[in-house]
């Protein structure tokens, strides 16, 4: 079984050697994969000299332009799983396991949620108001309660794989995304993780644009649980 | 209307129709583009020569003052052609992110060949 984990980077230099390092120690036998969304730092050079595979775009596209890149790099290459982590260090590798475990179970999209144990980084009030209110959302469209619609901490097999890389929202994708997978009838758990808090960087989520940021990502949920099934049922 | 606006109005119409003329003859704007404003430079120059088009656009439309049955065409005219730009823009940002995509991997691609 073929494993990639993809790591979506903009300017994370700081922060990769750390991941590689926990990456390293991770029980588990997967390729490591970072998508180098034109960063202004060393991010390039950093995975050079750490020998792990770069993609460096050639022009900035935002972090769902990025993540696809890796899905489209993993159904090119015949993955048959494809682990999301941050390129921030928020995310614990020592976890990837239990979200593959979940896949074998027969799941096809396994998203690691910090709102289950309720352990480590919770993010800030307004932010875990902003993820509930998602959580609501997506759980009066589609009937199922995902805690943490926002994680970018998720594993998933080869048919959300193709289904990524053929259509996958630019800027701030994870919670649309979710949306997008159970309305192919595809299987969606969650897998209770323990966050950090960011090492190093900024979020791409600022006060400024939060306003921004939830009428797209509430408009984007309720086009997605509206759209065309894209997957057709193997049955 | 006989006044001097009827002709300030020819002449500013019908350069308007020469320069986008122009604009398509010397490619600096596509074909498939420039068809609305053709169009919209026809029609201006059309309702420069004979107002009477306008009169009887507004009797048909039931609008009691001409210059409002202009008003609302040209509004219903400029927003089509905003639209039809926002879906341009949309299906150009589609295809410059596929090409930026497939350029990365390309690059990763050539890279590890060389090894």
């Amino acid at each position: 079984m073929k494993v990639l984990v993809i790591i979506p980077a903009y300017n994370e230099a700081e922060n990769l050697p750390g991941l590689f390092k926990d990456l390293k120690q991770a029980e588990g036998d997967f390729d490591i994969l970072v998508i180098n969304d034109c960063s202004k730092d060393d991010t390039e050079k950093v995975c050079r000299e750490h020998n792990i595979k770069v993609v460096s775009l050639p022009v900035n596209l935002g972090i769902g332009g990025a993540v696809q890149t890796g899905y489209l790099y993993a159904l090119r290459h015949g993955y048959d799983i494809a682990i999301q982590v941050d390129g921030d260090g928020q995310h614990d590798p020592q976890f990837i396991k239990y979200l593959i475990q979940r896949l074998n179970e027969g799941y096809d999209l396994c998203i690691g949620s910090r709102f289950i144990e309720n352990e480590g980084f919770q993010s800030s009030k307004a932010r875990r108001i902003g993820i509930r209110y998602f959580s609501w959302l997506i759980k009066l469209l589609t009937g199922k309660r995902i805690t943490d619609p926002t994680s970018g901490f998720r594993a998933c097999n080869r048919k959300v794989i193709e289904l990524f890389a053929n259509d996958y929202p630019i800027d701030y994708p994870e919670p649309e995304t979710v949306v997008t997978v159970l309305r192919n009838r595809l299987k969606v758990c969650e897998m209770p993780v323990i966050m950090r808090p960011r090492a190093g960087g900024v979020s791409s989520i600022s006060s400024t644009n939060a306003i921004y940021y939830m009428i797209k990502v509430t408009l984007a949920i309720i086009i997605s649980a509206i759209s065309k099934k894209v997957v057709t049922d193997s049955e | 209307m006989n006044s001097p606006l009827k002709i300030y109005l020819i002449v500013a119409s019908v350069l308007f129709f020469v320069f986008i003329v122009n604009m398509v003859r010397t490619k600096k704007l596509k074909l498939k583009y420039a068809l609305t404003w053709l169009l919209t430079g026809l029609s201006f120059v059309i309702m420069a020569v004979f107002p009477e088009t306008l009169f009887f656009l507004a009797r048909i439309l039931h609008i009691e003052l001409p210059v409002n049955a202009l008003f609302l065409c040209v509004i219903f005219l400029l927003l089509l052609i905003v639209f039809a730009l926002t879906v341009a823009v949309s299906r150009q940002a589609t295809r410059i992110k596929n090409l930026i995509q497939e350029l990365g991997l390309l690059k990763e691609e050539l890279k590890s060949g060389d090894k």
